[in-house]
């Protein structure tokens, strides 16, 4: 164990921490406006990027229109569960809504077992060239894309919440729906926005993750549920820097908890984390110390 | 015939896992901790008879009492939080069990073959079932016992004061603590009890499938748990019934015929019935009907 193993786990974890936060932050919207759990997120995700590859193998389309078929695909996807699984239901029905998407979670994996019936599948790689070195230390330039990216999506997202008229009536939803609607917001097409934007922006993190990768299997819906949920987690409900802090956060432990103890205890150690979080520090790592936290989710976005 | 009765033996398991969800829903808590609960029960029970050769109704209940007293210890934390936290906390819960078996192993050698436990190969060979002459109708008929029993026992609950406790507490929290009701114990204690069931729904599939394995209890199952009950309405106890009867039997078996594109329906028809009947199947107006018409008076 030298200092550069230490430097080179961190800055792994930090670039595959990058995609975690990304799609933190795609949950934390969601859950800032609807306040209930979308199970069907990461197969949302899944979806689009199976279109994509789907448009890779058999039309041979370019990077860069994978890309646009997977991010509109997600968001078509993500209009898809909003309209069966949350708009039906009141904000009373949280567990309704839960158990509803997770039915289309398995209609989506069935769905995309038939639309790709083999197992792992090729995706389009981002970037071909080999690994920068920087002193002792290698970096892959796609993980530096996927950073770039990450930190570039969250600005355009903060920058929305915060300076546009559709962000102000977003954080006016979150923060009292009722309130916004009778002010004149049109509270289930913000909700709609919001939803697909989120779909969109998880897309995307999911183009990434499997351009990095290379290759697609149907397990990356469940991975995207579980990781994004246990990044939104770590840094706080409903806040845009806390689902980034949480991202990296949860992608540097995984590195050096891989390093240390292998990789069947790495996860093992991520959750027992969120559990003694959640359990002890309920505000997480951006939040207040209020032990409702989805009251200070207002507060936050 | 045995087709019949395999299937009688699911559902009969399934039974038991949705209604460990049931009593923690009345108090209002979503808690997708029973697959965690459910692989305890499963591994301790199946230790116990394979490796400890106790009998099999022994096991079972020492799975249930362990998978009780886990549900107790992670209550107390876990029930500091609300909803979507508790969620997520139970989640982690069940992610944790789950991981902790894929790492465990634990082999005793027994004539010529190693039995036990072994991380991701799982724990083959229970087979307390065929070595003691038990055929499958011997195992259905006594899982509907058991089932019968807790159901019983539920029942029993919900009519009595502890029954009106819960719901009290799952209707609303403040008012409940006002009456002087003791929100931390009331919670624990139906944590506990869905603790136990679910290691006793555990304890019995693992001895009925002979062979059990950490992706037997993954989100997948802890979220079925909690959809039973959620489809079949709060209502009642056999609410949770009729939604395992129409998941496994209907959805699940009945469009076999389907092939592949089942599980595509599978999905449509959970969410139009979550669509047309938010308060789930046998919701609370149902059930007045239902006694109206089986001639009980309202009380």
């Amino acid at each position: 164990m030298t200092a550069v193993d230490l430097a080179q786990n961190t800055l792994d974890g930090l670039m595959v921490g990058a995609s975690y936060a990304l799609l933190a932050v795609g949950f934390t919207l969601i859950f800032g406006v609807m306040r209930r759990l979308n199970l069907a997120y990461g197969p949302t995700i899944m979806a689009g990027v199976y279109l994509g590859t789907a448009a890779f193998i058999s039309l041979g389309a370019p990077t860069l229109v994978v890309l646009v078929v997977v991010i509109i695909g997600a968001a078509l996807v993500g209009l898809y569960v909003e309209r069966l699984c949350f708009r039906p239901f009141g904000e009373g029905a949280r567990a309704a809504s839960m158990v509803a998407s997770f039915a289309l979670w398995m209609q989506l994996e069935e769905a995309a077992t038939h639309l790709l019936p083999q197992h792992m599948n090729p995706f389009p790689p981002l970037l071909a060239t080999q690994p920068l070195e920087i002193g002792p230390l290698l970096l892959r330039a796609d993980h530096l894309v996927m950073l770039a990216a990450t930190l570039l999506i969250a600005g355009a997202v903060t920058y929305l919440l915060a300076r546009t008229k559709l962000g102000l009536a977003i954080r006016a939803v979150i923060d009292q729906p009722r309130a916004a609607a009778i002010v004149g917001i049109h509270v289930e097409r913000v909700m709609m926005l919001t939803f697909v934007l989120a779909s969109a922006i998880g897309g995307v993190a999911g183009f990434l993750i499997a351009a990095t990768d290379g290759q697609v299997t149907h397990m990356i819906g469940m991975w995207a549920t579980t990781k994004g949920l246990v990044a939104m987690m770590l840094g706080g409900l409903g806040s845009v820097k806390g689902a980034i802090a949480g991202g990296l956060l949860l992608g540097i432990l995984e590195a050096h908890a891989q390093w240390f103890l292998g990789p069947q205890v790495r996860d093992m150690v991520a959750w027992g984390l969120l559990f003694v979080l959640l359990a002890f520090w309920p505000g997480g790592l951006m939040g207040a110390k209020a032990l409702d936290r989805t009251m200070a989710v207002g507060r936050r976005v | 015939m045995d087709f019949y009765l395999g299937l009688l033996q699911i559902m009969g398991v399934h039974t038991l896992l949705g209604l460990s969800a049931y009593v923690v829903l009345l108090t209002g808590q979503v808690s997708l901790a029973q697959a965690g609960f459910m692989a305890i029960g499963a591994y301790v029970a199946a230790m116990l008879t394979v490796l400890s050769g106790w009998p099999l109704i022994a096991a079972l209940i020492a799975g249930a009492l362990v998978a009780g007293f886990m549900a107790c210890l992670v209550g107390f934390p876990a029930l500091r939080v609300h909803g979507l936290m508790l969620v997520v906390a139970t989640l982690a819960f069940t992610e944790i069990v789950r991981l902790f078996f894929f790492n465990f192993d634990y082999q005793i050698a027994r004539g010529s073959i190693r039995v036990g436990p072994l991380g991701g190969e799982g724990f083959r060979q229970i087979r307390y079932f065929p070595e003691n002459g038990w055929t499958t109708l011997h195992v259905a008929i006594f899982i509907w016992s058991v089932v019968a029993l807790v159901m019983a026992a539920l029942w029993w609950m919900d009519r009595s004061r502890a029954g009106a406790v819960l719901r009290a507490v799952g209707e609303d929290e403040i008012a409940a603590q006002s009456c002087g009701i003791n929100l931390t114990a009331v919670k624990v204690s139906a944590m506990t009890a869905g603790g136990a069931i679910a290691g006793l729904a555990g304890g019995i599939y693992a001895h009925y499938t002979t062979h059990i394995e950490q992706t037997n209890f993954t989100i997948m199952v802890a979220t079925f748990a909690i959809a039973y009950p959620i489809l079949g309405g709060l209502s009642s106890i056999f609410g949770t019934v009729a939604a395992v009867v129409f998941i496994q039997g209907f959805l699940i078996e009945g469009l076999r015929f389907l092939g592949d594109w089942r599980n595509l329906l599978f999905g449509a028809l959970i969410v139009l019935v979550m669509n047309i009947r938010p308060s789930g199947l046998l919701d609370a107006r149902t059930m007045a009907t239902l006694r109206r018409l089986f001639g009980r008076r309202e009380g």
